[in-house]
């Protein structure tokens, strides 16, 4: 059983890898993650009103030389699509994407799941690279992969996470 | 007589210090301003509608040591308002919107926008923005760019103008992924450094 409280280390991972802007759209299992975000003196938070402009912000943060990470709920994926294709991907925007995997069996709020159902086929069919959160390997690890990831192919990667990996 | 959009572009021209970021939404607010004014500080989203708004702000974020102009137009931002309210709640003093006020979706053909004639300063400022200002004429968009320049933005300013549908040839084809690491280079933005096996950072450039 890991001890390590995840969340914590998903934040400690952010400053440990350089990220100073957060743009973010509410959650429920985000808010006192967001609210930890935004007391952090390392990086800056813009709460934004709606996923695909909050994508809009982030490409524009790392155009101007932030390394980013944009904080959603899956729903986000499925309503970002036209600004994922017509901008992120079709410049080439290396942003990190950690998503709370809503809808899965976990989720006690059962009108989520047919979000968690979608998402994946949606992420597949934008052509997006992903990977879902293990629950049994620390969440850093896979949190910086998924930077380096987006980094290394010059495209956004999204982590999807489970309820223990941010809800504080 | 209305302004045209050119006659704006080009007392922007004049107006605007070398070193500010410029982003401009698709269509001729991207073609007209690189064929007046093509530089690397210059940014142009192609397609995107109504995100040209949202990614000049992470630009002003990211840069709070520059100023940063966008040329959004109004079907652009009806399409995306919510990026006017989180750009009054995030408050960057580094940031001027010009808003195309032509009252029709000029990139696609001309349609007519959705509420169109709609006062766009009261907008702004019920946005909270700490300016906005209706312009008529490209002699009173200086002085207003001006001040909106020396940083006590965000501000907005609504260009009235009319339709332009005919699709002005840039003097270039825009390559996206160039156009973005010509920016990068031009404001010396710091730049991946990958490690072996991963774990790479963003390192300032080297002079």
């Amino acid at each position: 059983m890991n001890a390590v409280h995840r969340p914590s280390e998903v934040l400690e991972t952010l400053e440990r890898i350089g990220v100073t802007v957060a743009v973010t759209v509410p959650d429920g299992w985000l808010g006192e993650f967001l609210v930890r975000i935004e007391r952090a003196p390392w990086i800056t938070l813009v709460r934004a009103t709606h996923e695909e402009e909050a994508l809009a912000i982030s490409c524009g943060a790392r155009l101007g030389g932030a390394r980013t990470a944009l904080v959603i709920q899956n729903v986000g994926l499925l309503s970002m699509g036209a600004g994922m294709v017509c901008l992120a991907q079709r410049y080439q925007f290396p942003l990190l994407i950690l998503a709370s995997y809503r809808g899965t069996p976990d989720d006690p709020v059962f009108y989520h799941v047919p979000k968690g159902r979608a998402t994946e086929p949606v992420l597949r069919g934008l052509g997006l690279g992903y990977a879902v959160a293990d629950r049994d390997r620390p969440i850093g690890p896979q949190v910086e992969s998924a930077a380096t990831y987006a980094e290394e192919a010059s495209c956004p990667f999204v982590l999807l996470l489970g309820r223990e990996d941010v809800q504080w | 007589m209305v302004t045209t959009r050119e006659a704006y572009f080009r007392a922007m021209a004049d107006a605007l210090p070398a070193e500010t970021l410029v982003v401009t939404s698709l269509g001729n607010a991207s073609y007209l301003w690189a064929a007046i004014r093509d530089r690397p500080e210059n940014f142009y989203v192609e397609d995107a509608m109504g995100l040209a708004l949202p990614l000049a702000l992470g630009v002003a974020v990211a840069r709070p040591d520059r100023q940063v102009v966008v040329v959004e137009g109004d079907g652009g931002l009806l399409m995306h308002m919510g990026g006017l309210i989180t750009v009054g709640a995030a408050a960057p003093s580094n940031l001027t919107v010009l808003l195309i006020q032509n009252g029709v979706h000029a990139a696609s053909g001309g349609q007519a926008l959705t509420n169109a004639g709609l006062d766009f300063a009261a907008l702004g400022l019920a946005a909270r923005l700490k300016g906005a200002r209706n312009i008529e004429t490209a002699d009173s968009l200086r002085p207003a760019l001006a001040e909106a320049l020396e940083g006590s933005g965000p501000m907005l300013l609504a260009l009235a103008t009319a339709p332009d549908p005919e699709v002005v040839v840039p003097p270039a084809g825009f390559d996206p992924v160039a156009t973005k690491r010509r920016f990068q280079d031009a404001i010396e933005a710091p730049r991946y450094v990958p490690i072996l096996f991963g774990g790479g950072r963003l390192e300032p450039r080297r002079r």
